[in-house]
């Protein structure tokens, strides 16, 4: 599930020496999260997905360049967060990583003495088989994820899909590590919200 | 003994296996008593799977032939004018 890559090594000088097969596997791995990361950055989708190709054009063009001192996508997604980056600055904008969203999905769910106001609803119809039963469960993870804050969403995308550790993240991100914990703790609590509305 | 509030600030740290061993064992004992954050906490770990699980639904969609093509034809014109 999660997208490490089983031999980095082999892939990174696979791309060194321009396979074009090795390029493809790597493009189909990241390719739509990268993109969805960077439209809650950009806040639109064409010019998103040219920041996405310019950061495809980049990484081929350093990749002699990676030393393996971060993951391979933890070094391809600080190349987007800086494309991203320099690309708002040209349209007049600025991207921040910092407190969005102060508030959670929870903060009115307990009572005065932090009980449980209404039960959480027992999720047993959410499970494997009704995912591959109907694409309409991921397709609301996914419009979910996408209705996040760009901070939100880019932790989510870094931590739960793409796996890297909160250190990493925190790197990519240029936030620190409790920062990342925050973003993380309310970006599920919102899907968690927008799946709870299914079950 | 830690209140559902407290247990559910904690779920995702829990989930992550971030807390202390002090904690884990509040955590425990809470959970060994009261249903409703048990259910919480499986909705956060099914949150944390589903969220894992559509990025794979994003990648088996994704194959892009003509993208690709123009990435390699970028990097080749950016190669011969930039060296």
């Amino acid at each position: 599930m999660r997208t490490d890559f089983p031999d980095e090594g082999q892939l990174v000088a696979s791309l060194v020496a321009g396979d074009r097969k090795a390029f493809e596997m790597l493009y189909r791995r990241l390719n739509a999260p990268m993109v969805r990361m960077c439209m809650g950055l950009i806040r639109n989708r064409a010019t998103a997905e040219e920041v996405v190709q310019d950061t495809w054009v980049a990484v081929l063009r350093s990749i002699g360049g990676f030393e393996g001192r971060s993951s391979l996508s933890g070094w391809i997604f600080a190349i987007l967060v800086n494309k991203a980056r320099t690309r708002a600055q040209r349209d007049g904008r600025t991207i921040s990583f910092d407190g969005d969203g102060d508030d959670d999905s929870l903060s009115a769910a307990f009572d005065g003495r932090g009980r449980w106001k209404n039960m959480p609803d027992l999720w047993d119809e959410m499970t494997a088989e009704r995912i591959i039963a109907g694409r309409s469960v991921m397709e609301h993870v996914n419009a979910a994820i996408d209705a996040l804050p760009a901070a939100q969403r880019s932790v989510l995308i870094l931590r739960s899909q793409q796996g890297m550790e909160a250190t990493e993240v925190a790197r990519v991100l240029e936030i620190s590590e409790g920062n990342v914990r925050v973003l993380l703790h309310r970006a599920r609590l919102a899907v968690r919200k927008a799946l709870d509305a299914l079950a | 003994m830690m209140s559902c509030k407290e247990v559910a600030e904690k779920a995702n740290a829990m989930v992550d296996g971030e807390v202390s061993a002090w904690e884990a064992m509040q955590l425990k004992v809470h959970l060994a008593m009261c249903k409703g954050c048990g259910r919480f906490v499986d909705q956060i770990r099914t949150t944390d799977e589903l969220t894992a699980a559509a990025a794979l639904d994003d990648m088996m969609s994704e194959a892009d032939d003509g993208r690709i093509n123009a990435i390699l034809a970028e990097l080749n014109q950016a190669r011969h004018q930039g060296g």
